[in-house]
């Protein structure tokens, strides 16, 4: 009787030393598992999820919510498939919601609702609705994915391509470089960013700071080396800043966003109704087809101060 | 907890275990030698026993079908291929893995009973706590082999997959192997700590009550990150039961990689070993409290 009682208080002193063995442990696993324990980073998991009863869902999958993403996806393929580009919405919205970590439906969200549903729309509110959706979605992979920088590109290309917001593209590209594994075409994006624009305070930084990066890249360094020559002997080329101001307009009228007016260009007044340059102090628009009065008294020829949704 | 506080817990943890183990070495010495040849014979019938189950043998063909007929997803680009292959391969290693473990689990000693093949154990100079132990080490071998054919299975079709499309321009199909190999690791882990608190319930409750209790001990030990989360953001009483709740239940969620080796993120391998070393602690306390619930059962 005796023995067999020493042997309880033994096992439940064994027991407790275990105990007091493992929660430590468990505070470790808690440190060392942020995604799951971290609550910056879980706040920022669950700010990426914003629909009301899906967290519920997502705790409810427990840890089946990847495979129901996948089998979502797919889905998503079928309906992309069949040509039905609305319906994909709310499938990549639980897709993205169901598996954050989900590159691939985060970046297929972010430019089909950029790139394809803005050029199905037909009216300009219903583009700017668009590529105002596209962005935030992938302003919450972001979020996401911090550590990514896949994510950043993503955002930065589609500020810098669709939405000509190229000084908040140019703040994404450097994100993006400076993270690891990120290609070295993505440095270069950095400055690519400040030369349509023309601002030539930060281009010539960007492209000090890139040409600093992926030294042991020989194209990279060439590109590169190109590219801050031709600026170091173009910048004040008032052909050059033509070139660009057509090129930049040109492709702003392409994608239906508001022309950009160069207010600093020393060469150049750019006509806000078609976006093209005439020499600083014309009165009238140089381009034939325009011919808006630049300089005072009402417009002549124009049709609309900003490029036409179609 | 603060960490200067959890580094004090484990070492006086340490100090006692070792202690205990140092102070009764006596009674347990010749007890040990005689207890792990009782042990191992016990888990060679168990696995034997569970040989000649039929539906162990459906289970591994089932999982083996269902894996092979994911190459089908073949219309996909091969990023997505491999994401599908892994998470789904995985998924299906869990499930079926759960499955198993709280079917074997809940059956070896509620069984045993039944068919009175305890009674020809226990006759022979067999003691309790050896018994449950030989039951779960036998438990831990069937498991094992299940979880180790499965995986071999996926491993081969990613590798077969990622040969078929290694000649495709820009293919950049990630098998991801080392991953993967973790991840159902990292998975058979979880089934052990499982299948023992599922040993522990059976030795106090039905075969039904045991089998319902151990899919609710599933689902609360996978979510413990949300219990967690609940747990710091209540009050009273509430954040007090779900702090019990969460310190009880098997960590379960410590062990699931799946998704990012999924997701090609990187995983911590020393995340890994601590939950295995946390899971062992778990592990020991739950066989503990199974040997004694048994011993004082009345067989």
């Amino acid at each position: 009787m005796q023995t067999r009682r020493s042997r309880k208080w033994l096992s439940v002193g064994l027991m407790v030393g275990v105990l007091m063995l493992i929660v430590p442990l468990q505070e470790a696993i808690h440190r060392t598992r942020p995604s799951l324990f971290d609550p910056d980073r879980r706040d920022r998991r669950v700010s990426a999820i914003s629909v009301g009863p899906t967290p519920a869902v997502i705790a409810a999958l427990g840890g089946f919510r990847t495979v129901a993403a996948d089998l979502l996806w797919l889905k998503a393929e079928n309906v992309w498939n069949g040509g039905s580009w609305w319906a994909m919405l709310p499938l990549l919205d639980a897709v993205t919601q169901l598996d954050p970590h989900f590159l691939l439906a985060w970046k297929v969200y972010g430019w089909h609702a950029a790139y394809n549903l803005n050029a199905e729309s037909e009216t300009l509110v219903d583009k700017r609705f668009w590529l105002r959706r596209g962005i935030e979605n992938l302003e919450r992979a972001v979020e996401a994915n911090p550590d990514t920088w896949e994510m950043y590109f993503e955002l930065g290309w589609t500020l810098y391509d669709r939405a000509h917001e190229n000084q908040r593209a140019a703040h994404y590209f450097k994100q993006a470089a400076e993270l690891p594994d990120a290609p070295h075409y993505v440095t270069r994006m950095y400055y690519r960013s400040y030369e349509h624009v023309m601002d030539f305070e930060d281009l010539f930084p960007a492209l000090e700071w890139a040409l600093s990066r992926h030294k042991d890249v020989a194209m990279h360094q060439k590109l590169v080396s190109r590219d801050l020559e031709w600026w170091t002997n173009h910048w004040d080329d008032p052909q050059e800043h033509r070139r660009q101001i057509v090129l930049e307009n040109t492709a702003r009228k392409q994608r239906s966003v508001p022309y950009y007016m160069y207010p600093d260009d020393p060469y150049w007044d750019v006509c806000p109704a078609c976006g093209l340059p005439s020499p600083k102090g014309s009165e009238v628009c140089e381009n034939p087809l325009c011919g808006h009065r630049l300089k005072g008294g009402p417009e002549a020829g124009a049709e609309s101060l900003q490029p036409s949704a179609k | 907890m603060n960490p200067g506080y959890a580094r004090v817990l484990f070492v006086l943890g340490l100090i006692v275990v070792a202690g205990i183990i140092a102070v009764t070495r006596k009674a347990w010495a010749p007890g040990a030698f005689h207890a792990l040849p009782s042990i191992w014979r016990i888990a060679k019938i168990t696995v034997a026993e569970a040989r000649r189950r039929r539906v162990l043998h459906a289970v591994v063909v089932l999982v083996v079908l269902i894996l092979f007929s994911m190459t089908f997803f073949s219309y996909l680009s091969p990023q997505e291929q491999a994401r599908m292959l892994i998470s789904g391969g995985l998924a299906a290693i869990t499930v079926f893995g759960i499955l198993l473990a709280i079917f074997v689990g809940a059956f070896l000693i509620p069984q045993d009973v039944e068919n009175r093949t305890v009674y020809a154990i226990l006759a022979k100079p067999v003691r309790r706590f050896e018994y449950v132990l030989g039951k779960y080490v036998g438990a831990l071998i069937i498991l094992g082999a299940v979880v180790a054919v499965m995986t071999a299975v996926l491993v081969g079709v990613l590798a077969i997959q990622d040969h078929l499309v290694a000649d495709l321009p820009e293919s950049p199909f990630n098998p991801n192997l080392g991953g993967v190999i973790f991840a159902a690791v990292m998975s058979y882990c979880s089934l052990a700590v499982l299948t023992a608190l599922i040993m522990l319930i059976s030795t106090v409750a039905s075969t039904t009550m045991t089998v319902v209790s151990a899919f609710i001990i599933w689902a609360v030990g996978s979510l413990q990150s949300q219990i967690y989360e609940l747990a710091e953001s209540a009050t009273g009483a509430t954040k007090l039961v779900l702090f019990v709740i969460y310190h009880v239940m098997p960590k379960l969620e410590n062990f699931d990689f799946r998704h990012q080796v999924s997701n090609f993120i990187s995983y911590s391998v020393y995340s890994g070993w601590t939950a295995v070393l946390h899971g062992m602690g778990y592990t020991l306390v739950v066989l503990i409290l199974a040997s004694i619930f048994f011993n004082d059962r009345q067989v």
